[in-house]
């Protein structure tokens, strides 16, 4: 108690000493200083609101399963280390991708998010859309079928999000597990999603949910959904995570967060 | 023998797995318990099964918060290993002290795992030796179940296990455990935590949580005291044993051993009560004309496809409420600590937090959840998967440990309450309309719910969206309750399939099933009798209805007023609907429609409480009288309410 007390006493009296060097300063003075805290203060603020407009997010989306981290480590690591399980976090990280690394000079480096495909963990992708530079949506096309309505509702869930149509965040969907044989081609995923996602349309405009709200609608009423119909891009691209041929979308990150 | 230990990030990296066990595990054990027990809030429970063709495993896990590590264990459940936990901990201990962010390959902890493995054997068998009788602590609070080499008890697990053999084994079957079971994923049984929990319904009926609804507050502050009791103890001993796991084996296994003696459910006889519902099979079709008349109007649009809006502006209330609320918890808490050294710490940030550091702020948090009518049981066990979620956290700089808590909770009441699969039922109809068959909705619940009302509010509303709708009566139980349904038909201008009473509901259903393929009707909503959790007649004829039609929904209707009942309710129907199905995959709960929630202010912890226990989503809110009353659960308002 007694050290509190001394502590008190000595701050106090640093106060007063402060309070009478501030006198002898010229207001003038005085205020020249302020206005270059301000001054200064703005620039940094503004810097900041820049350098978010040109973002470096790339945001991995998907069904569990879909194989995010095993591209996620692919991207930064060229390896997909001794496998992955159903992830309960995002992972994240700023990274220049790995098969850049050889190359010279500077290059910028991404900053990649997979988030988790499991429904209870969706709302986590609220939290990176609106810095995102571009979003990739992976889909097994090795296990299509059974998951094309699940993806589809994911997918029509991720195409409505307000911060996704404002601003036109391009989108890769990323058909993933190319490696096996049995993997479906992605004009085929492609149609096939389009046409969910239609009837989707439908069921969804009628039910707006009060907390899932999809803020907009998609496409065109009265014609079937195409993916051409959205506001921002959408195009479609190979990989193989767990072979690690993933050139197209290290193209479509490099086309959307410049090198 | 052990299968396999891995250790994996939060983010889903596997970092090290035995290469020396090496055994190629079966189905996908490790992925089934992240996606149905850790990520459900379930993470509290001591451990957890996993069935797949050919084999049944035990899972076994712990976390390591601060480093964001998870390490699982996974060996054959007729195998009791006794050392399970106690490597856990040891190789959480060792692992962390060579983990490294950057790196990935971890070979050179196989030699060192190699010796702990053997460490963790030799003492498990001193352990054997020096406890050969099983010791009863009563009150353990993770409902721990560990089996001594007692020989009764192991045979008859001996036995359990190995009858399995391939699906399901039958111990288990019969536990009361099947509620956790969901429809569309793998099949799975959480272990231990929800087991006892559904066993101490059934079998101290008489004088535990069975009578909670008659003196629910006596009760619940009696619990309070012996949980604080326990509390203590177990800091006490958490303080004792602290530093020097390794040599404190046998202090440290004592507190688990709550031997299952109360497994009265196991060889309780089953009730064969006479089925009365089979035998008014009497044909009568007296007036099977259906009643269809067209006299009703227009009622405005149904509340389900308003969008409503979420305000946000007492979000500093509550911010100072949780304060207090912490401040108060504090108090009670017998290390108060000085004001001076909790700002140092609020600035500094606190090295790791521990048990004992959270326990205040999840105390004050269980009670407030619990003053929002959560059922208690659920209000523990989320606080117990918080604590795991947090237990060797770094606690942030400038963050108290009660907004700490209150983040996390909040997350995870979040997660709890987001629906696992889509809720959306017209994209389902539509579906089943493609295939030309009728889509079937099945409402069951307790008597006076407000099944009825409910089903003619789903009936209205499905009707603004141009779907063909018709009603099925089958309370052929209850007098008066087809003429009440018919009313709702006639003002909503709805088809009605009737057949008077004293006929088989579930004829009656199937009835109603072929008359709508046959009038090309989309959706029949099928109304069933009210009926008690533990009326047995009834629940067998419930679950007879749903096996003969399978139906595309099965909707439990609920009051939003119940508070302990809930848990009570909802896991007997699907506990029922289960042991009662002839087929080997029964049919349960899939959906839920919360009734009054216009009467409960902020008393919404039954719909907490009724997803926790059954899986299942909200898909309905019935709040008021009209036909329009009928909305969406909104998640969010719903846990900001709980939380305030
Ligand atoms: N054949 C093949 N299998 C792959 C490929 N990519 C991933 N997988 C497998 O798919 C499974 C799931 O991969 P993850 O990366 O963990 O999936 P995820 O999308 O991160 O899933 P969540 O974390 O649950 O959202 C793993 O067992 C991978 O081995 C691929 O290109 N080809
Ligand atoms: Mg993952």
């Amino acid at each position: 108690m007694q050290e509190l007390d001394q502590w008190k006493e000595h701050i106090s009296h640093l106060l007063n000493v402060a309070n009478d060097y501030i006198r002898e300063i010229p207001s003038d003075q005085l205020y020249a200083a302020a206005a270059i805290a301000v001054f200064t203060t703005l620039i940094l603020l503004l810097l900041r609101f820049f350098k978010r407009a040109k973002s470096n997010t790339i945001v991995l989306t998907g069904l569990s399963g879909s194989g995010k981290t095993v591209i996620f480590y692919q991207l930064k690591d060229g390896s997909t280390h001794q496998g992955t399980v159903t992830s309960m976090e995002p992972n994240e990280d700023t990274f220049i991708l790995h098969s850049e690394t050889l190359k010279k000079g500077k290059i910028k480096p991404v900053h990649i998010v997979d988030v988790p495909g499991h429904s209870r963990l969706r709302p986590k992708l609220d939290e990176y859309l609106p810095q995102a530079a571009g979003t990739v949506f992976v889909v097994d096309a090795l296990d299509f079928l059974p998951n094309c309505r699940p993806a589809s509702e994911y997918l029509y869930d991720l195409l409505t999000k307000g911060s996704v149509v404002r601003k036109k965040i391009p989108l890769l969907i990323l058909c993933n597990k190319t490696d096996k044989v049995t993997a479906h081609t992605k004009e085929f995923i492609c149609r096939q999603l389009e046409k969910e996602i239609d009837k989707l349309r439908a069921s969804r405009s009628a039910v707006s949910d009060a907390d899932v709200t999809n803020e907009f609608t998609l496409g065109v009423p009265g014609e079937p959904f195409s993916f051409k119909q959205c506001s921002n891009t959408v195009t479609t691209a190979d990989a193989s995570g767990l072979t690690g041929e993933i050139s197209q979308l290290e193209e479509f990150i490099r086309q959307h967060v410049k090198p | 023998m052990l299968e396999q230990l891995l250790i994996f990030t939060r983010g889903g990296l596997i970092l090290w797995s035995c290469k020396e066990l090496g055994n190629a595990l079966k189905g996908s054990p490790i992925d089934t318990l992240i996606r149905s027990c850790l990520l459900e809030e379930r993470s509290g429970a001591a451990s957890y099964n996993y069935d797949a063709p050919g084999a049944s495993y035990s899972l076994k896990w712990i976390f390591h918060n601060d480093l964001g590590l998870v390490f699982v264990a996974v060996y054959q459940r007729i195998l009791h290993l006794l050392y399970v936990d106690d490597l856990l901990a040891a190789v959480k201990r060792e692992f962390s002290q060579v983990y490294d962010p950057t790196r990935t390959v971890y070979r050179d902890f196989d030699e060192v795992f190699k010796q702990l493995k053997i460490e963790a054997e030799a003492r498990a068998e001193e352990l054997k030796k020096s406890y050969s009788n099983p010791v009863v602590v009563n009150g353990n609070r993770k409902n721990q179940v560990t089996w001594k080499g007692d020989g009764s008890e192991g045979k008859r697990n001996g036995t359990g296990g190995g009858g399995g053999g391939g699906l399901k084994n039958d111990g288990d079957g019969k536990n009361g455990v099947k509620s956790e079971s969901d429809r569309d994923g793998d099949r799975f049984v959480v272990a231990n935590g929800n087991n006892n929990y559904g066993s101490n319904l059934k079998s101290n009926g008489g004088n535990g949580n069975g009578n909670v609804s008659v003196n629910g507050k006596d009760n619940d502050s009696l619990n309070n005291g012996a949980f604080d009791v326990n509390r203590l103890q177990k800091k006490v001993r958490n303080k004792g044993g602290n530093g020097k796991k390794t040599d404190t084996g046998v202090t440290k296994a004592e507190p688990k051993k709550l031997v299952k003696k109360n497994r009265v459910w196991d060889d309780k006889p089953k009730e064969t009560k006479l089925d009365f519902t089979d035998h008014v099979d009497v044909d009568r079709d007296a007036d099977v004309d259906r009643k269809v008349d067209y006299l009703a109007k227009e009622q405005g649009e149904s509340m389900m496809d308003k969008d409503e809006v979420f305000s946000s502006d007492s979000e500093d209330e509550e911010e100072e409420e949780g304060d207090d609320a912490g401040k108060n918890s504090n108090k009670v808490d017998a290390k108060k600590k000085g004001w001076f050294s909790s700002m140092f710490q609020s600035i500094a940030g606190k090295a790791n937090l521990e048990k004992s550091d959270l326990e205040p702020a999840l105390k004050a948090l269980k009670d407030r959840l619990m003053t929002k009518n959560v059922a208690e049981e659920i209000a523990e066990k989320l606080c117990e998967s918080v604590a795991a979620s947090l237990e060797g956290k770094k606690l942030a700089s400038f963050t108290r440990i009660s907004s700490t808590v209150h983040t996390a909770m909040e997350e995870a009441l979040v997660r709890i309450l987001t629906p696992r699969r889509s809720i959306d039922i017209l994209r389902d109809v539509h579906a089943a309309k493609e295939q030309r068959k009728p889509y079937v909705v099945v409402f069951v619940g307790v008597n006076g719910v407000g099944k009825s009302t409910n089903l003619a509010k789903v009936a209205y509303w499905l009707q603004q969206h141009n779907v063909n709708v018709m009603m099925a009566a089958c309370d052929t139980f209850r007098s008066g309750a087809v003429e009440q349904l018919r009313t709702h038909a006639r003002r909503l201008q709805i088809p009605i399939f009737e057949k008077g009473y004293e006929k088989d509901p579930a004829v009656v259903a199937k009835e109603a099933i072929q008359e709508a393929s046959r009038n090309g009707s989309d959706v029949v909503l099928v109304d069933t009798a009210g009926r008690m959790q533990d009326n047995e007649p009834l629940m067998r004829a419930l679950s007879k209805l749903i096996y003969l039609n399978n139906p595309d929904l099965v909707l439990f209707v609920g009051e939003a007023l119940v508070g302990n009942d809930a848990v009570d309710q909802l896991s007997k129907f699907n506990q029922k609907l289960a042991d009662l199905a002839t087929s080997p995959t029964p049919r349960l709960i899939d959906g839920i429609l919360l009734t009054k929630f216009d009467t409960i202010d902020d008393k919404v912890g039954a719909a907490l409480s009724m997803v926790y226990i059954s899986g299942a989503p909200v898909m309905f809110v019935g709040c008021g009288q009209s036909y329009t009353d009928l909305k969406k659960l909104n998640v969010k308002s719903i846990v900001k309410t709980l939380l305030k």
